[in-house]
């Protein structure tokens, strides 16, 4: 959708227009995106590596993935979500994950202008957060020398009927949307004694949310970033219903009295730090 | 030395089999392939074997290589309709590199086409009919003592090659019944059980144009089996570099070892002018127009592969050179003459003899092919 | 009781599956079965088909066969006549087991092969993005249905019973314990079991109709479950749960159970 807004607002604003749209499984690993090029007679589809104007990268690891596209002096824009793949789900708690970490530094070293925005964020003080990728798109607009009378019509063309002021709006913010903060990614303090132990393995932990919802005491929760952590230890009485009802393997439920397997990386709550 | 005994084509299939060490097969009725279930359902189980008829060839074949992958030597035969719906697990068995044989017996095609009538139509088929790059193995015996042999043989290279191998003949083979003498032995290969502990083995690991080594399901080796582009472990993977090796290694475990596969006859081919191309049935058309001609004084030769994939290259190109015509001969519109034209590369002048009316091609067509406007075929 | 994760290749470990697909739990309850029968784990052979269910055999220490779309139990009939010590369980899905499997399922129901079948039925075709199985239910969106399914569905153990499977049992993968003993059940009865399981797609069945996540589907099938014989650890374990979610109008359970002769195929006198 996004890739084709910006096709037709190129086409509208006179250009010859080629655009590639490749789809894959995102969630398991795979890589969805598309080409755009345009110009006054386009032949390829394709944008050779080092030549992009711009790069819109709607998640944070597809903007460490194409940078390699951009031009010398071109832009990234890259929202600051991240979206981990079972694949790199090594652990949340600590973020010891192959996913990597945001660094608005990380591209310092080459002439490229890097926008990182929180578009969710903006979107959601709009009124909705499914118009975050205008946001994008009115953060890549910045770079562009495109008028936004292009713009804004292929945007009310495209989006849904009834979503095309909120996705203006949020376009119009885009535009002037400045740099986000990037979170802090702080280890959480290793846990506290209780009755049962909860070894959580978080490398294989997906943070579907299952065990927490399940447990018959709450003594689990899944955090605003997705690990699980446990809230209340002292509570668990070793039903092992989050065990059992876990898809991913990443939790044993040990007696008190029993000792913790050290081997592998988990972190049992019921050994002292 | 045993006597000598009548039987079909098919019968001697199931003698090959059963010789080289078969001891499953799965299978569903289909003319004119079905006397060789009938056949192995009476005799296998006397060998310790087990016969299963399933409900369709593509299950067929799926038992087959479940079988094998518990240790058997397994089987299954078909006709074209059949070998179609066989096409999705031949892939798959030459991709997890799991052994087994089928058998086709050729009849007139495309679809139900001409269930009772011979044909060589399923050449490219039996090439290129699943899908993805994939070597293949294809045997054509033209006679009922070559179908015992090739059948040994198609056994034997499937265990050596841990490859599906397909055995190619046609109806009238299969019917034909030939006095033959069978060996009491044969020479027999089996697949390498590997020579590590199982906590040290992986299934898929072998060197370049290497065969690895295949334990079955229940010897105590624990493994993964997977039609996906798989590693070393057999587990599926994304990386080019891995799927590029494999496949490769799939080719090239055959191309390197062509020594062992091909097989090609000659026949009067030493100071022959012209000669003729032809395989299966054909072939023995083929040899009797080559004594006539040369009882006329005409020096003529025959080549007959009876590996016909992978297509004997070198030797075709060698017969090229010397003769200065090369008929092809095939009961189809033309399916190995363009490897013949590919290996040929203008060498010779190349004259085709085509059909697909469901009748076989005689003796004296070919003959009257080489001495034109002698009015032989009259 | 060994734990059972050490029945995990774990070098292949995390799986593949979606967060909150239930597959995983019905993995788990499986290997508790195996272990509770203390089975030889040489002598256990899991054969799959394509699709999400078909890709847990390979995260399990035992001999795994993950074949082609459907056609598992045509795979596993070969194994077990060929080497009928192996303890064979299919693994496949409701796409995969009724669709394109749906043939050779029955036949090998109809012979009353022994083998133990897992259908995982999560309403939908996960793998590739969400289409229409012979199991979504009418009026269901998929991404072949965007209007609903107008399809009836399949009921899949009336159409085994009907084919003659000897053992036939429905189960929820919300009650991992009743899943472990309804497999156990299985594995040592002699003939063809079938056990569909249901289980959810969160990603693309629960997000396309807007019932929720998986923490959501499985409380949904908590509730509506009347056949829960083991309660599930004596816990009261829907408290957030509405009590008001709809009636299944699906029996769980051993909804048949005869014992009648194995097929084997033609063999000798052993």
């Amino acid at each position: 959708m996004a890739s084709m807004i910006v096709a037709d607002a190129l086409v509208r604003a006179g250009h010859d227009v080629k655009q590639s749209e490749v789809h894959g499984m995102a969630q398991r690993g795979g890589s969805v995106f598309s080409h755009i090029r345009w110009g006054s007679d386009v032949d390829s589809p394709l944008v050779p590596a080092g030549s992009a104007e711009v790069l819109a990268a709607f998640e944070w690891a597809e903007a460490i993935r194409w940078v390699e596209y951009v031009r010398d002096g071109g832009a990234v824009v890259a929202d600051i979500r991240t979206i981990i793949p079972p694949g790199a789900c090594t652990d949340r708690r600590s973020w010891a994950t192959r996913y990597p970490d945001i660094d608005a530094g990380l591209f310092d070293g080459r002439h490229i202008k890097t926008r990182l925005i929180d578009a969710s964020s903006t979107a959601t003080e709009l009124g909705n957060v499914r118009a975050a990728n205008s946001v994008i798109l009115g953060s890549v607009a910045a770079f562009l020398d495109i008028d936004d009378v292009h713009w804004e019509a292929a945007i009310a063309s495209l989006v849904p009927r009834g979503t095309v002021e909120i996705n203006i709006a949020a376009f119009r913010a885009g535009r002037t949307v400045s740099d986000a903060e990037v979170p802090q990614q702080v280890p959480d303090p290793d846990g506290f004694p209780g009755p049962h132990q909860i070894e959580i393995r978080h490398e294989w932990c997906k943070g579907c949310d299952i065990c927490s919802r399940f447990c018959p005491e709450f003594c689990l929760e899944v955090d605003i970033d997705g690990k699980l952590v446990v809230v209340n230890a002292d509570a668990c009485t070793g039903c092992r219903l989050c065990e059992l009802l876990c898809p991913d393997f990443a939790i044993t439920i040990r007696p008190p009295l029993e000792p913790a397997i050290a081997a592998g990386p988990t972190d049992a709550t019921g050994s002292s730090t | 030395m045993s006597t000598a005994q009548l039987i079909q084509g098919n019968e001697a299939c199931v003698k090959g089999a059963l010789a080289a060490g078969c001891s499953f097969y799965g299978g569903y009725p289909i003319t004119p392939s079905s006397e060789i279930a009938e056949q192995m359902v009476r005799l296998l189980p006397k060998r310790g074997g087990v016969f299963i008829q399933m409900e369709d060839e593509i299950a067929s074949l799926a038992s087959v290589i479940g079988a094998s992958l518990a240790g058997s030597k397994a089987m299954t035969a078909t006709s074209g309709p059949g070998f179609s719906l066989m096409q999705e697990h031949i892939g798959y068995a030459t991709m997890t590199e799991v052994p087994c044989v089928i058998v086709n017996v050729m009849r007139g095609g495309p679809s139900t086409g001409l269930p009772t009538s011979p044909s060589q139509g399923d050449v490219m088929q039996a090439r290129w009919g699943t899908h993805g790059d994939h070597p293949a193995i294809v045997l054509a015996p033209a006679s009922v003592g070559e179908v015992f042999d090739l059948t040994v043989k198609a056994f034997n290279l499937s265990e050596r090659f841990r490859t599906p191998v397909i055995l190619l003949y046609d109806e009238i083979i299969g019917h034909t019944r030939e006095s033959v003498v069978l060996p009491d032995s044969v020479d027999i290969t089996n697949r390498t059980h590997p020579d590590v502990a199982p906590e040290d083995f992986w299934p898929k690991e072998a060197p370049p144009a290497g065969v690895p080594p295949m334990p079955g399901f229940g010897d105590g080796y624990r493994f993964h089996v997977t039609g996906l582009t798989h590693d070393h472990r057999g587990f599926p993977t994304n990386d080019g570099d891995i799927a590029e090796a494999l496949i490769t290694r799939l080719h090239q475990k055959i191309e390197t070892n062509l020594d062992e596969i091909s097989e090609v006859e000659t026949y009067m081919l030493d100071d022959a002018e012209i000669a003729i191309f032809a395989y299966g049935i054909v072939g023995r058309s083929a040899r009797e127009a080559v004594i006539r001609a040369r009882e006329a004084g005409i020096k003529a030769g025959l080549i007959r592969p009876l590996t016909i994939w992978p297509f004997p290259t070198a030797e075709v190109a060698a017969a090229a050179q010397q003769v200065d015509t090369m008929i092809v001969a095939e009961m189809n519109l033309g399916q190995l003459i363009g490897e013949v034209e590919r290996a040929a590369a203008g060498a010779t002048e190349i004259v085709s003899y085509l059909r697909v009316d469901g009748e076989p091609i005689t003796p004296t067509v070919l003959l009257d092919l080489m001495m034109p406007g002698t009015g032989a075929s009259s | 009781m060994t734990d059972v994760k050490t029945y995990l290749r774990e070098w292949a470990m995390p799986h593949v599956l979606c967060p909150g697909c239930a597959h995983g739990i019905v993995l788990r309850s499986f290997l508790e079965s195996v272990d509770q029968l203390q089975l030889d784990r040489n002598k256990v052979a899991m054969v799959a088909g394509i699709g999400c269910s078909s890709r847990l055999v390979g995260y399990v220490d035992f001999c795994t066969l993950h074949g082609t779309h459907g056609r598992a139990p045509a795979f596993a009939t070969g194994l077990k006549l060929a080497r009928p010590e192996l303890n064979v369980v299919v693994v496949t899905g409701d796409g995969d087991g009724l669709a394109i499997g749906g043939n050779h399922l029955i036949h090998a129901a109809r012979r009353n092969i022994d083998m133990t079948v897992l259908m995982l039925n999560n309403s939908i075709y996960g793998m590739t993005g969400g289409q229409a199985a012979p199991t979504t239910p009418e009026g269901s969106v998929a991404s072949t249905t965007p209007q609903g399914n107008t399809e009836p569905n399949f009921d899949a153990c009336k159409l085994l019973i009907g084919a003659g499977a000897s053992h036939v049992v429905r189960v929820l993968a919300a009650n991992p314990l009743e899943m472990t003993k309804v497999m156990a059940d299985a594995m040592t009865h002699p003939g063809f079991s079938f056990i569909e399981i249901i289980s959810d797609c969160p990603e693309y069945f629960g997000r396309y109709n807007k019932v929720g996540g998986g923490a959501e589907m499985l409380s949904w099938m908590a509730v509506r479950d009347e056949g829960i014989t083991i309660p599930l650890a004596n816990k009261s374990f829907v408290k957030h749960v509405p009590s008001s979610a709809p009636p299944s109008g699906m029996k769980t359970g051993v909804l048949h159970r005869e014992v009648r002769p194995v097929y084997a195929g033609v063999r000798g006198e052993q």
